[in-house]
């Protein structure tokens, strides 16, 4: 009986329209921007965090997460939803590492995500998440950027930004982006389109930036070898970024 | 509580499970030298403790040495008598040169199959108690009297884990002698024999092709051929196949030869027609 | 194990592998066949010898093939040697023990994987395993089969490092050659496979039948 009421929230309009997932997009648009870069050697991720209130703790904010070793994530939308697909690709991500004994490549993350986001576009029960995504990560492949939606369909970024002022940062970027940017110019280029659109005065506590690069570390056979880490920076690193450029 | 030393009697142990015919058989009173005795386990029922001692699960297993394939079978002109040469300890291969054909006397062929050991030794007694009763009888011992020794001999140690299973041949006044002997103590005569875990193999070649009119050429051919396929098809018996033949004047050696010639030989010819 | 009998070997080069077995096909003491396949391509630079009970051979190189496309689908790209050796150990865990209430869902596949390949810069990479998937990895050679302890005895005399793809074809060759000849249960002639960057090697040797 209960099956009677549980069918999909996300269904067509007479004009071929799914008006859940507009919705969906419009929750993402009025959630805080955030931005991605791809450079030569590395991507970077970056966002603004909002606080309701001044008196919210903002250290305990965070909005850039780790995936896997070397992929991570930033959304703009609804924070717990994002929480909830944080905690499916980190489960999916060590899954693959126990079955392959490897990192999953960037690409394999995010159609693991963008799965789970369409199954809840189609599943009785459960509505759209209301959260986009920027993923990066880097492999054999090379350093990657994607965005996810809430419809489930992803796509490969050079540059992007969703959320609130995703049109002015993406026009921003469209000006700033050059293909042969290595990964401490695309942190400035990251700050430099947050700094345009943030309401008052940027600084390392108002913003988070994620990167994802190449580095060399010794093996357990004492070889010395390149790996792919994301990591995020920490307020110090971001401080002297943002010293770098005033 | 005093210790039981009654096992201290048992010597000379084996004469006690020993029938009498055994104690004393053809050649009546000088049987003490030419019967073999051994001490027995000192419990009271050997026959049990050799059981268990060669059961799977014993912790100290005895292991023996098996898989085989001989044949032997009478024909006009004799007895042709064929062996491989493989000896394996389960899946291992031990040795690929064993000889099979255990020459008693001049006259008289043994064949080895089940314990290496055992159709070594008894053999080697039968032929001690073959040359006795020549010496006293001043004529050659018959192939039925000498493999009758052999299955008496044995059958005294029935249960206590002899493994052999034999072919007895030879010329006598009688002709061409053929008789098969194992360590249960069984005894049995017919024109073909073919004894060991490839011995199906080599009937099936053998029953093909056999003949009592069969030339030595063609008898020869024939027994290299069946312990040859049972060779290909048995994991456990290999190496070499060894022939030899027995005739009037006594057996003759005819060849040892590797099955991996035999192979690419027989492979280039023509399959035998059926019969 | 011996059951059916085998004998498989890997053994590594100078920029080249090779894996070689035997081709029996026996139950116990009857051999049945003498061309039965017990080493399976699984890319052009990665070959899979299963030794072991002949069904779960077969099967296991069927279910490998199925996840090996699935891989090569979903992640649009070939599966690397190393990769592949884990995907192996990982499918074999699965199925450690029965699970008792679906006896249907039987214990471990009774069969010793080796995996032979090149990795993507041409490395040599070979490793074996044992029926629940514990990888043992080697630079030199790993072998499995019936004929384990004469297969290790062979090598350990024979292998020598560095060894030029037609030095390593002599080489494994008269490993099992030598091996099978103390076995009862593997031989009735072998197959052998180089693995070079530019192409694989195959090929059959005449060997003993008995």
């Amino acid at each position: 009986m209960s099956n009677r009421y549980s069918f999909s929230l996300t269904t067509f309009s007479s004009s071929g329209k799914l008006g859940q997932i507009e919705y969906a997009l419009a929750a993402v648009a009025q959630g805080v921007t955030a931005i991605g870069i791809k450079a030569a050697n590395g991507v970077v991720i970056a966002t603004e965090k909002k606080t309701p209130s001044f008196l919210v703790d903002e250290t305990t904010l965070t909005k850039v997460a780790s995936i896997s070793k070397n992929i991570g994530m930033v959304y703009a939308g609804m924070g717990p939803d994002a929480r909830l697909l944080l905690d499916k690709a980190r489960k999916s991500a060590q899954e693959y590492k126990r079955t392959y004994c490897e990192e999953p490549p960037t690409l394999m993350l995010v159609k693991e995500v963008a799965s789970v986001m369409q199954e809840y576009t189609q599943s009785g029960g459960v509505r759209p998440f209301g959260v986009s995504l920027l993923i990066a990560g880097i492999d054999e492949t090379g350093p990657m950027l994607y965005q996810v939606d809430p419809s489930g369909s992803y796509w490969a970024w050079k540059a992007s930004a969703i959320g609130k002022n995703m049109i002015n940062a993406k026009t921003f970027l469209e000006k700033r982006y050059s293909s042969t940017m290595e990964i401490e110019d695309a942190v400035h280029t990251a700050i430099l389109t947050l700094k345009e659109g943030i309401e008052g005065q940027i600084s390392e506590t108002n913003i988070e930036i994620g990167i994802a690069q190449q580095i060399e570390t010794t093996n357990r056979d004492g070889e010395l070898v390149k790996v792919g880490v994301f990591r995020s920076l920490s307020n110090a690193e971001i401080k002297d970024y943002l010293t770098n450029i005033a | 509580m005093p210790l039981d030393l009654s096992f201290l009697d048992l010597k000379p142990a084996a004469a006690r499970f020993m029938p009498a015919s055994v104690l004393a058989p053809l050649d009546g009173p000088l049987e003490h030298d030419a019967i073999a005795t051994f001490d027995l386990a000192p419990v009271s029922n050997p026959t049990e403790f050799i059981h268990n001692q060669m059961s799977k699960d014993a912790e100290h297993r005895i292991h023996m040495a098996k898989g085989t394939t001989t044949l032997a079978f009478k024909f006009a002109k004799g007895v042709v008598v064929a062996v491989d040469s493989r000896a394996t300890m389960g899946p291992y291969i031990g040795s690929s040169n064993v000889k099979k054909v255990i020459e008693i006397n001049p006259f008289l062929l043994g064949t080895m199959a089940g314990s290496a050991a055992d159709c070594q030794y008894w053999e080697r007694v039968l032929g001690t108690r073959a040359r006795l009763y020549e010496l006293r009888n001043k004529e050659r011992i018959s192939v039925a009297a000498a493999s009758k020794l052999l299955c008496n001999m044995v059958y005294g140690y029935k249960g206590m884990g002899l493994s052999m299973g034999t072919m007895v041949t030879g010329w006598d006044k009688k002709g061409p002698g053929l008789y098969y002997v194992d360590s249960d103590g069984q005894r049995l005569t017919n024109h073909l024999f073919s004894v060991g875990s490839g011995s199906t193999y080599a009937y099936g070649v053998l029953d093909a092709g056999y003949d009592y009119d069969l030339s030595v050429a063609d008898a020869i051919d024939l027994a290299r051929r069946s312990i040859f396929h049972a060779t290909y098809r048995d994991a456990y018996s290999g190496g070499s196949v060894n022939v030899y033949h027995v005739k009037e004047g006594g057996w003759e050696f005819i060849s040892k030869t590797d099955v991996f010639d035999l192979h690419y030989e027989y492979q280039d010819q023509p399959r035998p027609a059926l019969v | 194990m011996e059951y059916n009998g085998s004998a498989i070997i890997a053994m590594t080069g100078k920029n080249c592998v090779a894996i070689a077995a035997d081709r029996r096909f026996g139950v116990q003491a009857l051999t049945l066949g003498m061309d039965f396949q017990k080493i399976f391509r699984v890319t052009d630079r990665t070959y899979i010898g299963l030794s072991g009970l002949a069904t779960d051979v077969t099967t296991l190189n069927e279910r490998f093939r199925y996840k090996v496309n699935m891989y090569r689908l979903n992640e649009e790209r070939e599966i690397g040697t190393k990769t592949f050796a884990h995907m192996v150990s990982s499918s074999q865990y699965e199925k450690r023990q029965a699970i008792p209430e679906f006896p249907w869902r039987f214990g471990p596949y009774f069969v010793e994987p080796v995996i032979a390949g090149l990795e993507k810069d041409n490395t040599p990479f070979i490793c074996s395993m044992d029926t629940i998937g514990c990888i043992n990895y080697a630079k030199d050679f790993v072998v499995a089969g019936t004929a384990t302890e004469q297969l290790y005895g062979v090598c350990e005399s024979f292998w020598e490092p560095d060894l030029e793809p037609e030095d390593l074809f002599e080489t494994i060759s008269q490993a099992l050659l030598n091996a099978m000849d103390r076995d009862a249960l593997s031989g009735w002639g072998g197959i052998v496979h180089v693995i070079t960057p530019t192409g694989v090697i195959t090929r059959t040797l005449k060997g003993r039948m008995d």
